[in-house]
């Protein structure tokens, strides 16, 4: 179970309104995450979900219970930490133990539900290390493994990977979306990364200033983003934005088109510059290109053995069917 | 020159210096231990200066242990220290806990609760023994005053008038005794260095991660759980800090110990020292040798104590 409905929640740091009244539902097992430029309230958002974090106003319900004043080790929900915030003073047993210690479990069922956590997250050899001792992605299992023990009715990861470098994440990834499979528990995920969201996610939530800008699958967000402001911050290289004469040939203000919808050619094409800088990554190209007039920079992407150089000039045709409209306001209409 | 040399070289007037800062004092005092050596004496003034022909080899050290004030002197440095340590820590993680929470006036609170520290010992032991523990004038004898005429004023009183007429009358406690002098070292020693505790632990509690809190909070953790499992076990090096400080400290006690009592009923190493040197170095040198090692066995013994019990 973990069906979590916010109501109207809204928090305020005194006078500042952090997030404006906010509704939101995420269902029982879903895989929820929250993304959104930094500062927008992500974090605070999840803490008032734990209960770290009083509302200024509206109310929290888990299961179809109102949670709002309850105590936050009394709502079932566990959260794994950015920095892990793992007991340094304990061994890698007792930080798994502790929850279950608080508690009052025996002691003998304890040690039973620690071996199994440590068995599932491959922590067998460090039980009686201090965190102090172990790497970065251990000591994330092993925050993951004291939120574990506890079969929690729903996980809060707060940025869990960003200390991590980048195969470890990758691999940390996967092991928690397998987790979340063979679980089934839900689960809400804060992150700054792109590929995070789009990959482990059921359901994307793009706020903006506390605002929740919008919310729906990986690929709903990627195929009909709401707004300017989603369809800039989903997908990567970001979203090309033209305005004005070109926009206005498809009768709008401005028209979005991704990087992956253009296609290059040295001879000809719909609109022409000239390539500043190429990056090469083997399997992609990524062009960024200039003096098209129809904005500072066009960003392409092409397959990885395309090779134009800088001071090339280069002609790009965007894709009719993929090109996305929004009006002055910001809104994306068909 | 070999890496090392170059560095070992420069390093050396520096730890030179400390050597022999360290090592002059402890060897003269070594070599007082084993001669005779007295500041006057009349009948035999060649032990007035000290020359290796005075040999007395353990002579000092049995004439101290021998001495009927060695072992109360041992006992009761040990018993002074333990008890200023055992109330300087408690005092000082409940005082630095409590203003460790943001509070309207929170920086004078803090400055005051410093304050004693920066009072002499001496002044320290003249304000506490006579305006505070004094049973006629301080604050002692006129509480116990206070109460005495309180409870004669109850016992005409209508009512409840039987049960005060059934109390005695209060005897103020006189901190100048024998069997009470101790314990008024003890007192104003504590009072003294309480702060240097809460300032040790103060810092070391901001240092505390919020999220290790934090995540204890979702783990069900009560207040008292996170005290015990979190802070304490934080607490623990500057606990070590403070306790061999203070236990470094506290065992060379003595102007308290003079103006209290002047030993009466309250010596302890240092003071017995000074008694000694009235006249007879030798064996002041012999028992300053006992205070070293008194000294390293209860730092060991302190700093064992806690790592075992807060370092889980
Ligand atoms: N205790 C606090 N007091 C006052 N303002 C706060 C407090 N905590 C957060 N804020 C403000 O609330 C806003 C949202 O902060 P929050 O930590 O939720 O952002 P975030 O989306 O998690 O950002 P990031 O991605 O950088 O972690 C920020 O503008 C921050 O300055
Ligand atoms: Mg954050």
């Amino acid at each position: 179970m973990g069906r979590i409905v916010l109501d109207k929640v809204s928090k305020k740091f005194g006078d500042v309104e952090v997030i404006p009244p906010l509704d939101l539902t995420i269902e029982d097992g879903e895989f929820a995450v929250f993304v959104g430029p930094s500062g927008c309230g992500k974090s605070t958002l999840l803490r008032m979900i734990a209960g770290l974090e009083d509302l200024t106003s509206g109310d929290i319900e888990i299961d179809g219970e109102n949670v709002t004043q309850v105590p936050p080790s009394k709502r079932g929900l566990a959260m794994v930490f950015q920095s892990y915030a793992l007991y340094p003073h304990m061994s890698v047993r007792k930080n798994i133990a502790f929850p279950l210690r608080m508690e009052g479990m025996p002691q003998a069922e304890i040690d039973k539900k620690v071996e199994a956590a440590a068995e599932s997250l491959n922590l067998n050899d460090y039980l009686e290390r201090k965190p102090a001792a172990l790497s970065g992605g251990q000591r994330q299992r092993v925050a993951i493994g004291r939120a574990i023990v506890r079969n929690p009715s729903g996980f809060l990861f707060d940025e869990p990977l960003s200390n991590l470098d980048a195969a470890l994440r990758v691999g940390m990834r996967l092991e928690i979306s397998e987790m979340h499979e063979r679980m089934q528990t839900t689960m809400i995920y804060v992150t700054h990364d792109q590929v995070e969201a789009m990959t482990m996610a059921d359901k994307i939530v793009v706020l903006r200033a506390g605002v929740i800008e919008q919310v729906g699958s990986p690929l709903d967000l990627y195929r009909a983003p709401r707004n300017k402001f989603v369809a800039g911050f989903i997908g990567s290289p970001k979203m090309n934005f033209i305005e004005g004469e070109e926009a206005a040939k498809h009768g709008a203000h401005t028209i979005g088109v991704r990087p992956e919808h253009i296609e290059v050619s040295a001879s000809s094409g719909a609109w022409k510059g000239v390539v500043s800088v190429s990056e090469h990554l083997g399997s992609d190209s990524f062009f960024h290109v200039h003096d098209t007039g129809l904005a500072e920079t066009i960003t392409v992407r092409a397959g990885g053995e395309v090779g134009f150089r800088h001071g090339d000039t280069i002609h790009l045709t965007p894709r009719d069917d993929v090109i996305h409209k929004f009006d002055s306001s910001g809104l994306r209409f068909e | 020159m070999s890496q090392r040399t170059l560095p070992r070289l420069l390093q050396s007037p520096a730890v030179l210096l400390l050597l022999v800062w360290m090592l002059v004092p402890l060897g003269m005092t070594l070599y007082f231990s084993f001669i005779r050596y007295v500041l006057n004496s009349l009948r035999r003034p060649e032990w007035t200066s000290p020359s290796l022909s005075n040999w007395r080899g353990l002579g000092n050290y049995e004439f101290v242990l021998n001495s009927k004030d060695f072992w109360f002197a041992v006992q009761n440095s040990i018993f002074i220290v333990c008890s200023i340590l055992f109330a300087t820590v408690i005092l000082g993680i409940l005082i630095a806990v409590l203003i460790n929470k943001t509070f309207p006036g929170q920086g004078i609170v803090r400055v005051l609760l410093i304050s004693p520290f920066f009072v002499m010992p001496a002044v320290n032991a003249v304000l506490w023994i006579n305006m505070i523990l004094d049973p006629v004038l301080g604050l002692n004898g006129l509480a116990v005053g206070g109460i005495n005429s309180l409870v004669e004023g109850l016992r005409d009183a209508p009512l409840v008038g039987w049960f005060f007429s059934m109390w005695p009358e209060f005897e103020p406690i006189s901190f100048r005794a024998t069997q009470t002098s101790a314990y008024a070292v003890i007192m104003m020693v504590t009072w003294q260095w309480t702060p240097f505790a809460v300032l040790i632990f103060m810092t070391s509690l901001q240092s505390e991660d919020q999220q290790q809190k934090e995540a204890a909070i979702l783990d069900g953790a009560s207040t008292w759980s996170q005290f015990r499992f979190l802070t304490l076990p934080h607490l623990g090096r500057p606990i070590a800090i403070v306790v061999m400080i203070q236990a470094i400290f506290h065992l060379s006690l003595y102007a308290e110990i003079e103006i209290v009592s002047r030993g009466n009923g309250n010596k302890n190493l240092p003071y017995l020292i000074g008694e000694f040197a009235n006249n007879n170095i030798g064996a002041a040198s012999a028992t300053g040798i006992f205070a070293v090692i008194l000294a390293n066995i209860v730092a060991i013994f302190l700093l064992r104590m806690i790592g075992k019990t807060l370092m889980e």
